[in-house]
């Protein structure tokens, strides 16, 4: 039989050591590489620690946190549905700018941008805020949901 | 021959220049628009060739063609084509226009709405064969004949038509500028979105040497909104005949504007017709209208569709939250229960709360269901599964009442050492309607001593005493709120979200403009108004906080572009409003302690 290697190839353990180390975007990649990267890369564990690595402290516990998060969908869709979108300029149909959206939306978001840094070097940021709004609306949306399965059963 | 060319432009309030306070009377034009096989000979008559068949693709090149135009807001564009563009055989209009827009690069679309088709008006196709070969032009900047005056019950209804519609897609051009015969209008106007500037002066038209006559569809959304007023003052003279003409002349006019606006007269034109009719007692008076059932479901589609109820419930949840801070008992209760949206946010952040989550109390109240169905309870089941999944302590009380005012303190059971927060967003306003009603429940409201009262309005005075004046807040309000959801992009336009949204909307016109007495619910008032009342009952205000105002502008961010809602602070309540114009209001109150 023929071995393979390669980093394609790593020992799951090590491969989860390994992303726990990398940022957002590059743990959103990793899924994609195959299904055994993608089956280590949704660990909750890795998205939990990209969220809090970077957010302020909101005070509750980490296990407090935990337990509320995974119960209304986890963090690997906190941050794909709301934290990271926060991050972002949002998008605006009409022509005019981002720069009128950011006058209304006073972000706590900063960016650090230092041109000369790739990308990946870039660290988001969220403030109390971001966190505060984002958890909200993850819990609306399972809310949401909720009302969707129970109405598929009644009917 | 003269032309006098209107500089089109009104004052306006968020980008909606139609309803400015300007009361310059348009001229009247007949523009006849056919699309059956008579129009070729008539067209041909004025030395183009146009098909039949092509009159609705003409006319809507016609459409895009204005736009671009508008949209080009450069005069050397303009004179360049006046004067540099080659047009072959412009007599042939379709393939004219084709050269057109395509000198101007592809233009944008036209926003999605059906394109109005052309309407056949027997009358005026009638009326204008007769008179084919002038279009009337009348001096602009006075009014030639006052709008009361017109409506004459007695008048010829047929002959006021044809005078006065002009449909924005008409297709009308001339290749020669001066004839004895025929009289031109050509202007060029900027699209009926952006604020309109342009004047076109004789001596330019005398350097084009193949003008463009374009139907304004601004002058007919002018002209428009005349007819509302002019419909709204009939109705409260009670000369319900004039009434009844003028609604079906907005129903055409409406016909031939686009997005909000058509919408928007299309609504308060119903409402208007079903006000002369209770007048006249003709139709039965719809109430299976204000199912509430139906009123839920619409709400729904409202939240999903636009921020404003995401804004109120973000608001009052923070206020409550900070209210609530120290409290290991907590009970809410919430006169606008309905699907109980505003409560998981609630719950998950006292999950969250450094130290633990209180235990938590509901009580909701809500109409009682036609179906006899308990929705009820239905939703306190739901949050009961929410709050055991997240681990917070949840009991849920809801109570069916046709009006808050039939709530007695005693009923909500209010416990020792809870802390009771009191909840109603876009309910209070309904108490208006009867005398006594509202004073009843800021008695109770007062009795179980909360520690906090968060209120969410409609910032707006739908409910004075003149009808006309209802009537024209209520134009601008709605104008409001129906351009910002054109304009926020949270849906396609045309889903079925947003069209269920917009029914949500249309019957509150309907309430307000159509109804009367204890019926008339949407008795909305201003922050200023509430302000006064609350005081009066002896509630102090409660400042909301910077953290309200920041979550509910990065809400905003992320969900509606932020372009064109405002989120301002007024004296510690907050409100969002599209561009200028403020359209819900935030308020926080609690009973002073001495």
């Amino acid at each position: 039989m023929e071995m393979r290697t390669g980093i394609s190839h790593l020992d799951e353990d090590l491969l989860f050591e390994v992303l726990k180390h990398v940022d957002a975007r590059t743990l959103g990649l990793a899924a994609c590489v195959s299904k055994q990267w993608w089956k280590t890369a949704k660990d909750e564990r890795l998205w939990e620690m990209i969220c809090t690595r970077q957010s302020a402290s909101i005070g509750c516990g980490n296990q407090q946190l935990r337990s509320v998060v995974l119960a209304l969908g986890g963090f690997r869709r906190l941050h794909a549905l709301y934290l990271w979108p926060l991050l972002k300029p949002p998008p605006t149909a009409s022509s005019s700018s981002s720069s009128s959206s950011s006058s209304t939306a006073s972000s706590a978001v900063t960016v650090t941008s230092l041109p000369a840094l790739p990308r990946d070097l870039i660290l988001p940021h969220w403030g109390k805020d971001e966190v505060h709004l984002s958890l909200s609306l993850l819990s609306i949306r399972y809310y949401e949901k909720m009302n969707l399965n129970l109405n598929k059963r009644g009917r | 021959m003269k032309r006098d060319l209107q500089d089109s432009s009104s004052s306006s309030t968020g980008g909606y220049p139609m309803f400015g306070t300007g009361k310059k009377m348009m001229p009247e034009d007949s523009q006849p628009q056919q699309a059956d096989a008579g129009v070729d000979e008539l067209l041909a008559a004025l030395g183009y060739k146009v098909r039949a068949s092509e009159m609705a693709e003409v006319a809507h090149k016609l459409e895009q063609l204005e736009m671009v135009m508008g949209n080009a807001q450069e005069d050397g564009l303009l004179t360049h084509f006046a004067t540099e563009t080659v047009h072959y055989n412009p007599s042939d209009i379709a393939t004219w226009l084709e050269t057109m827009l395509s000198e101007f690069n592809a233009p944008p679309q036209p926003p999605n709405f059906p394109h109005p088709q052309p309407l056949i008006d027997n009358n005026a196709a009638a009326a204008a064969a007769a008179d084919s070969s002038t279009i009337t032009t009348v001096d602009f900047p006075h009014r030639s004949r006052p709008p009361h005056q017109i409506y004459d019950s007695d008048s010829d209804l047929g002959a006021m038509i044809p005078n006065e519609i002009a449909f924005g897609g008409g297709a009308e051009s001339d290749s020669t500028v001066v004839d004895g015969r025929e009289k031109k209008r050509i202007r060029t106007t900027t699209g009926a979105a952006a604020p309109p500037t342009a004047i076109t002066a004789d001596d330019s038209v005398s350097e084009l040497t193949r003008p463009v006559v374009l139907v304004d569809s601004q002058e007919n959304g002018i002209r428009l909104v005349h007819a509302l007023m002019a419909c709204a003052e009939a109705v409260q003279q009670d000369n319900l005949k004039a009434g009844e003409a003028l609604v079906k002349q907005i129903g055409l006019l409406a016909a031939s504007q686009a997005g909000a606006m058509r919408k928007v007269a299309t609504y308060f034109a119903q409402a208007l017709e079903q006000r002369i009719y209770r007048i006249y007692r003709i139709s039965p008076s719809p109430d299976a209208f204000f199912d509430s059932t139906l009123s839920d479901l619409l709400q729904m589609h409202f939240y999903e569709t636009c921020p404003y109820l995401k804004f109120a419930h973000f608001t009052a949840n923070q206020a409550i939250l900070e209210a609530f801070s120290g409290k290991s008992r907590v009970h809410v209760i919430d006169f606008s229960m309905k699907q109980g949206m505003q409560w998981p946010a609630l719950m998950q952040a006292l999950a969250l709360r450094p130290g633990g989550p209180p235990s938590f109390r509901l009580t909701g109240i809500g109409p009682p269901q036609p179906d006899n169905t308990d929705a009820l309870q239905q939703v306190g089941w739901k949050l009961a599964q929410l709050a055991e999944t997240i681990h917070v302590e949840f009991e849920y009380r809801g109570f069916v009442a046709s009006s808050l005012a039939d709530l007695e303190p005693q009923l909500l059971d209010v416990r020792p050492n809870e802390a009771v927060a009191v909840n109603s967003v876009f309910e209070l306003h309904k108490l208006l309607s009867r005398p006594g009603a509202m004073e009843r429940v800021l008695g109770t409201v007062k009795a179980v001593r909360p520690e906090i009262v968060t209120v969410v309005e409609q910032e707006a005075n739908h409910n004075g005493p003149v009808f006309v004046d209802r009537f024209t807040e209520a134009l601008h309000y709605y104008s409001s709120m129906f351009d910002s959801m054109e304009g926020c992009g949270m849906t396609l336009p045309g889903s079925q979200d947003q069209v269920r949204s917009e029914m949500y909307l249309g019957r509150q016109i309907l309430n307000v403009v159509a109804c009367e007495g204890a019926e008339r619910v949407e008795r909305h008032e201003t922050l200023a108004q509430w302000r006064a009342r609350m005081a009066a009952a002896g509630f102090g205000p409660v400042n909301l906080g910077s953290n309200a105002f920041r979550q509910a502008s990065m809400l905003l961010a992320l969900f509606a572009g932020g372009d064109g809602y405002r989120v301002e602070e007024n004296n510690g309540c907050l409100m969002l409003g599209w561009h200028t114009r403020p359209l819900i209001a935030t308020s926080a109150w609690r009973i002073p302690k001495h």
